[in-house]
């Protein structure tokens, strides 16, 4: 009886510490990453050709793993006691892959009306909802994205509407849950979309049916997230909390935008409502407005040579990504993104695509550089460049060793390494870890390849 | 002044098609042998290959030395709307689909010699294509070969192919390849003199013209392949088997599974379209999807033709791309090479391209590097022994903006 009345109390106190906690504010403690790696002990990676991300191409050198971060990184390291020695001799070495760009666990394979799960096309205005909540961990794109060398992805939801929702950056680890697969302490994105999505989407029926349309979504949104901020988020509103993480500064801007113009128009309403555009997306004319960018610090995520699927992506030139590189002598923010499970794949393909564009152009762009576009600038892109991104030490050991040249279309991944565990080794028939989708899924025995 | 230069212009021009073009110390891969003709040269009369030597001794009204570059015959794009489409989601901009006819509708009249995607293909090194209806239904229509000159007159051949997809709709593939049998029996009696349409033995909903049953005639008579859209292995077989039944030649586009049956498909002699770059297990008619699939084929003696990602037009050129992974993949490269050029001539049976051989059409392009590799381009890309432009809409675009200051 005792204990029952002990156990009530407790219930009670617990009510009114979480009813205080939750009264019209947004709680930061839940949702959180459970990710854990279990020690990677000490690895040392011997003898590789080393693109460092940091911008060295470091022609032989040794890396030092110890308990999942880098620890050393010089021409000869003592192989310490205990440690794991692998031979990377001849093996080029690369941080670990990252795609800014993704709906893998969002729109999975196999593809199927009960899984595509990455536009909330049902109101232009959904910054509510959120990438996470819709993720299926065993997408099977997943094996094959770390595969290709991809140890962090980011996903975002689709470009439908204006606001499309908060995006979500995981490592590419498997896990039962979400959680487990979040990287730990990224800051929250939100996707807008310019341009001709939105308006086809929602423009039979209801606003916006033209870009002018699109901007007036856009700014009414902020002016009710000032008033919101100017309140002190109360009382409680779920879209109104992520549009005040932006003016906060925790929540980072991916802008889906195609056009030039528009991105100029995008900069204008953030510059009104004062917040940071972080990166646009599918930015095929960012090379018209790369010395804009490079200006206001926005990076520029683009495909090497896709085009002419839609109006607004007429304007390819090859060479987009060495000119949003090159801008303001170098001061530019380059990336290279996927939006595709075939091209996440071989994000080091569609980067050697944009490195020889550029280079015909006339640019001087090194490997050492060009791999930048998908390690070093997209970690910084999400906020993540503290923890990965680089080969330096401290970081997380995130890591690729490839049997050849990177910016070969004959390249493959040897090993592929997320905080110093080997996630892939192309010796081990067992790696990747097949998903539960693949287990049984041809041959009631095997795993399907 | 502009009168002179007009003059010079079309003089350069002149220059361009000269009568015989002699191409100097290459390096040839001609598509039919495994290895490569080091230093020799090409001799071209009248857009015609004449004569492959060590050295050419006849002069010619143009010399271009290549110093040792890499040649090989221009691309055959195996599968796509080249001609057919501007803007993939703009339907005014396409021509490449039909709800008034299914098997009959031929896409040849629609081809656009100056369509924009033509110059960013040709800078690939896509020389040709076979473009095709893309309809959804069980039949699409009538696919034709063109040459990417940009003239007028670019037709090789029309109507080379019959196009349908086992998996069409919503419905049972069995229900769709029930439909297929019947219609190959009802176009079987079809008799075009008679002004009966026999529609007795169809389902209500399904009605052909005489252009629709013509078209099927045609494959039942062997004039003209059937090339089916499948990917699952079991369907694959099925299809194998309907091809036997009804006598019929077969070409099989996708065949993501087709490693799985890789046997039966070479014995049956069966060849096949892939987009090799594509591994998703996207639906469950391609679970077994792999990268590998192009070497497994090739090796168990399957012709292959290589197509971009998803069959995709604009970037057509691509292809080379999926080749190159297929050759990482365990594909040997003369092999890609063949799958990208020959076997798209010889498996569509274009006369005279698709490889550097004497009496072949000039279609020619010469490479930086290796044309596999993603950072290799075109240098320069003869059509008929004409030097074409590289001029695109995206480098005038490039050339725009990068001098904007």
């Amino acid at each position: 009886m005792a204990v029952f009345r002990f156990i009530s109390s407790l219930i009670i106190v617990l009510l009114a510490a979480c009813s205080d906690l939750s009264d019209n504010v947004e709680r930061k403690d839940v949702y959180v990453s459970t990710y854990s790696p279990i020690d990677s002990g000490v690895v040392l990676i011997k003898d590789g050709r080393v693109l460092t991300g940091s911008g060295e191409e470091l022609e032989r050198a040794d890396i030092l793993i110890k308990n999942n971060v880098f620890e050393q990184i010089s021409d000869s390291i003592d192989v310490p006691e205990d440690a794991r020695v692998i031979n990377a001799e001849g093996k080029w070495i690369t941080p670990g892959i990252i795609d800014i760009h993704s709906h893998m666990g969002v729109y999975s394979s196999p593809s199927l009306r009960s899984n595509s799960d990455g536009n909330e096309a049902t109101s232009p205005v959904t910054p509510h909802v959120w990438a996470e909540h819709s993720v299926w961990t065993q997408d099977a794109q997943m094996p094959l994205a770390l595969k290709g060398g991809i140890t962090t992805f980011h996903v975002l939801p689709g470009s439908a509407n204006l606001f499309g929702g908060r995006g979500v950056t995981l490592k590419n680890v498997w896990s039962r849950t979400v959680q487990g697969m979040k990287f730990p302490e990224a800051p929250y994105t939100l996707k807008m979309a310019c341009g001709e999505n939105p308006k086809r989407v929602y423009g039979s029926s209801q606003e916006p049916s033209t870009r002018m349309g699109n901007v007036a979504g856009y700014r009414s949104a902020w002016i009710k997230a000032k008033e919101y901020k100017d309140k002190g988020g109360s009382p409680r509103d779920l879209k109104l909390d992520t549009l005040k993480g932006v003016l906060d500064g925790e929540i980072l801007i991916q802008n889906h935008c195609y056009r030039g113009e528009e991105m100029a128009v995008m900069l204008d309403i953030a510059e009104e409502f004062e917040y940071k555009v972080t990166t646009f997306h599918h930015a095929i004319e960012a090379y018209k407005v790369a010395d804009i960018l490079a200006e206001n610090n926005v990076c520029a995520a683009m495909w090497a040579d896709w085009w002419g699927f839609k109006h607004e992506a007429f304007d390819m030139v090859w060479e987009n990504v060495a000119i949003v590189d090159q801008a303001k002598g170098g001061q530019g923010c380059a990336i290279v993104h996927s939006d595709s499970a075939v091209g996440i794949q071989r994000l080091n393909q569609e980067a050697a695509k944009a490195m020889a564009a550029g280079r015909r152009a006339g640019f001087e762009i090194p490997r050492k550089r060009a791999i930048q576009w998908i390690t070093k600038n997209p970690a910084k892109a999400l906020g993540i460049l503290d923890k990965t991104g680089t080969i330096e030490k401290g970081k997380m050991a995130d890591l690729v060793i490839w049997d050849l040249n990177p910016f070969s279309v004959y390249a493959k991944t040897e090993m592929v390494f997320v905080d110093g565990l080997i996630k892939y080794d192309h010796l081990d028939p067992n790696s990747p870890k097949a998903t539960d989708f693949e287990l049984g899924i041809i041959e009631p025995t095997k795993s399907r390849l | 002044m502009i009168k002179h230069l007009v003059i010079f212009i079309l003089l350069a021009f002149n220059n361009l098609s000269a009568e015989t073009l002699l191409l100097k110390n290459a390096t040839i891969y001609t598509g039919e042998s495994d290895s490569a003709l080091q230093g020799y040269d090409i001799l071209i009369d009248n857009g015609i290959i004449v004569s492959i030597k060590e050295e050419v001794t006849e002069s010619a009204d143009v010399t271009t030395n290549l110093e040792e570059k890499i040649i090989t015959a221009g691309l055959i794009a195996p599968f796509s709307q080249m001609g057919l489409v501007e803007i993939g989601m703009i339907q005014e901009t396409r021509d490449d689909n039909s709800d008034l006819y299914s098997a009959g509708f031929s896409i040849t009249q629609a081809f656009n010699p100056s369509s924009t995607l033509i110059p960013y293909n040709l800078n690939g090194g896509v020389t040709s294509s076979i473009s095709a209806p893309s309809g959804s239904g069980l039949f699409s229509g009538l696919g034709s070969s063109f040459s990417l000159s940009g003239e007028n007159n670019s037709l090789i051949t029309k109507d080379l192919a019959l196009y349908a997809s086992l998996g069409a709709g919503e419905g049972s593939k069995a229900a769709n390849l029930l439909l297929m049998e019947d219609t190959f029996e009802l176009a079987r009696k079809y008799d075009p003199n008679s002004n009966e349409l026999q529609n007795y033995s169809l389902p209500n909903s399904i009605k052909y013209s005489k252009r629709d049953l013509l078209a099927v005639k045609r494959v039942i008579d062997k004039e003209i392949p059937l090339v089916i859209s499948a990917d699952r292995a079991s369907d694959i077989l099925t299809l194998i088997r309907f091809a036997q039944e009804q006598d019929i030649e077969l070409i099989l586009k996708g065949a993501s599974e087709g490693w799985m049956v890789s046997k039966q498909l070479s014995e049956s002699d069966i060849p096949v379209i892939l987009s090799p770059i594509n591994n998703l297990p996207s639906s469950f008619d391609r679970l077994g999807s792999r990268l590998e699939n192009a070497s497994l084929l090739n090796k168990a003696g399957v012709r292959i033709l290589i197509s971009s990602d998803r069959w995709e037009t604009h970037n057509a050129y691509l292809s080379r791309q999926g080749a190159g992974i297929a050759v990482a993949y365990g594909l040997p490269w003369h092999e890609a090479l063949k799958a990208l050029t020959l076997n798209v001539a010889d498996i569509f049976d274009i006369p005279n391209r698709g490889s550097i051989s004497t009496g072949n059409i000039a279609d020619l392009v010469v490479w930086d590097s290796d044309p596999l590799e993603v950072t290799a381009f075109a240098e320069k890309v003869y059509i008929s022994g004409k030097l074409m432009s590289t001029q695109t809409r995206s480098k005038l675009l490039k050339d725009r903006y990068l001098n904007i200051d």
